[in-house]
């Protein structure tokens, strides 16, 4: 009879210690990803700057939470891995730009809608999805934010990333690796380069 | 026996302590070291998540000059349109114009929602339904979400079938209404007989009896619809690189996320 406890608690041990830590890593999580909604929400109300200075603020405010540096990796697929060094470089800086100016002017756009989170899944140990909803006067709109956690931690940037962003089930990451796959079937890496120049 | 229970204990209490503090140092190293292991080349871990599935696409020349058609008729005749509109009618009158429109396909999104057996979302859309008929005045406010918290069930036939397995066939883009797909297409047949605006043959009254009348009404719904969304084409549109893959690509998602909902 003992050892039969002794088992199941040998079995049960490591899932109630995971489970557990997992709860402890989402709930920081979210109260880091709720104090982060809160900061925008301050600078986006403030009508007193410029919407220039504004937007640097936003940008200035979500980096530490983006990993911008590896969408911009995720969004070539396998085509990254073929780039040269000063391409693969400028294309980073190029991509990282664009999204930052596209997020920021989404932000600005914001209208009194509140950020509610419904679920948290963590499907890996290093891997974390927040279910919200942004809920606007007339609808709610579903945003998945999905985070990683890198193994080394990058400097001037928190344990856990944001590596993509699913709108109404679109997401941004999977939409551009499409729309760049099938730009680069007909043109060239250093077309893709200045369309993207273009946007930002 | 005894060290049963004192093994319970510790686990009890480090469950505790995990809860409610960070000093769990230890077990998260742990789980750093597991991590590393399918961590070599960051990019690896992302590969199976990111696969894109290739939207099948025979007729890509006619749907990309018909992508290029509808930029440009939004551009200079519809966003115009929907400016002026905007301009003239406050934002709460086309409010309820958005509501009344949305009350009259209350009949497509009972039949969808019964032929997906989801029986609670059917009857919550009759309930909306009555109320917003009655109390809403002819559908003009949506008081069923305001004051009795019930959300709309959109469903169409297109994501009826899709419920049923059937794929999305060839991506085929509409004139003017925009990015579609052979078995959402298809779908708006039935859905036709279901709607109160339509001009064809009905042993019942329909609101509109010619196609020109249809297509007024249809223009308003449109138009309307705009006006109070007028930001939101451009704001999509700015990101794309290549108009057309990029349209197509966020539909045939959007779609895939409503038919698994």
């Amino acid at each position: 009879m003992k050892s039969i406890f002794k088992k199941i608690l040998a079995v049960l041990a490591p899932f109630i210690l995971s489970y557990n830590l997992q709860a402890d890593e989402q709930s920081e999580l979210k109260s880091r990803f709720l104090n982060k909604i809160d900061e925008i929400i301050v600078i986006v109300e403030n009508k007193n700057i410029t919407k220039e200075q504004r937007n640097a603020d936003i940008v200035k405010s979500i980096s530490p939470m983006f990993d911008f540096e590896l969408m911009a990796k995720l969004s070539l697929g396998s085509t990254w891995k073929e780039l040269s060094a000063s391409d693969a470089k400028r294309f980073v800086e190029l991509y990282v730009e664009r999204m930052k100016q596209s997020y920021s002017a989404k932000i600005d756009a914001y209208e009194g809608e509140k950020v509610e989170i419904n679920k948290i899944q963590q499907p890996k140990s290093n891997r974390m999805a927040f279910f919200t909803d942004l809920v606007g006067k007339e609808e709610k709109l579903e945003i998945v934010y999905k985070f990683h956690k890198p193994s080394q931690s990058i400097q001037g940037k928190e344990d856990w990333l944001v590596y993509d962003v699913e709108i109404l089930g679109v997401s941004i990451l999977k939409t551009d690796r499409a729309q760049f796959k099938e730009f680069l079937r007909t043109k060239s890496i250093g077309e893709l380069m200045d369309a993207l120049a273009k946007q930002s | 026996m005894r060290s049963v229970y004192f093994a319970f204990a510790i686990t009890f209490v480090i469950t505790l302590t995990g809860c409610s503090s960070k000093s769990v140092e230890k077990p998260s190293e742990v789980a750093i070291e597991q991590e590393s292991g399918d961590f070599n080349g960051e990019l690896e871990g992302f590969a199976d998540e990111f696969e894109v599935e290739e939207v099948y696409d025979p007729f890509s020349g006619y749907n990309r000059a018909m992508t290029t058609f509808n930029d440009k008729a939004y551009e200079y005749a519809i966003k115009p349109v929907a400016e002026g509109y905007k301009w003239v009618l406050h934002e709460d009158i086309r409010e309820s114009v958005d509501n009344f429109f949305k009350n009259l396909y209350f009949p497509m999104r009972f039949v969808n929602n019964v032929l997906q057996g989801k029986m609670r979302n059917a009857a919550e859309e009759s309930v909306r339904f009555v109320v917003n008929s009655t109390a809403g005045v002819l559908g003009l406010f949506d008081v069923a979400k305001k004051y009795c918290e019930l959300e709309p069930h959109n469903e169409d036939f297109g994501q009826t079938l899709g419920f049923y397995g059937v794929g999305s066939g060839p991506h085929i883009v509409l004139p003017l209404l925009g990015p579609s797909n052979l078995r959402d297409l298809i779908g708006m047949y039935p859905d036709s007989y279901l709607s109160p605006l339509d001009y064809t043959e009905r042993n019942y009254d329909t609101l509109t009896d010619t196609p020109a009348e249809y297509l007024g009404a249809k223009t308003l719904e449109k138009v309307n619809y705009v006006s109070l969304n007028i930001d939101w084409y451009d704001d999509i549109k700015r990101d794309a690189v290549d108009l057309y893959p990029y349209l197509r690509d966020m539909y045939e998602q959007y779609r895939d996320k409503q038919i698994k909902e």
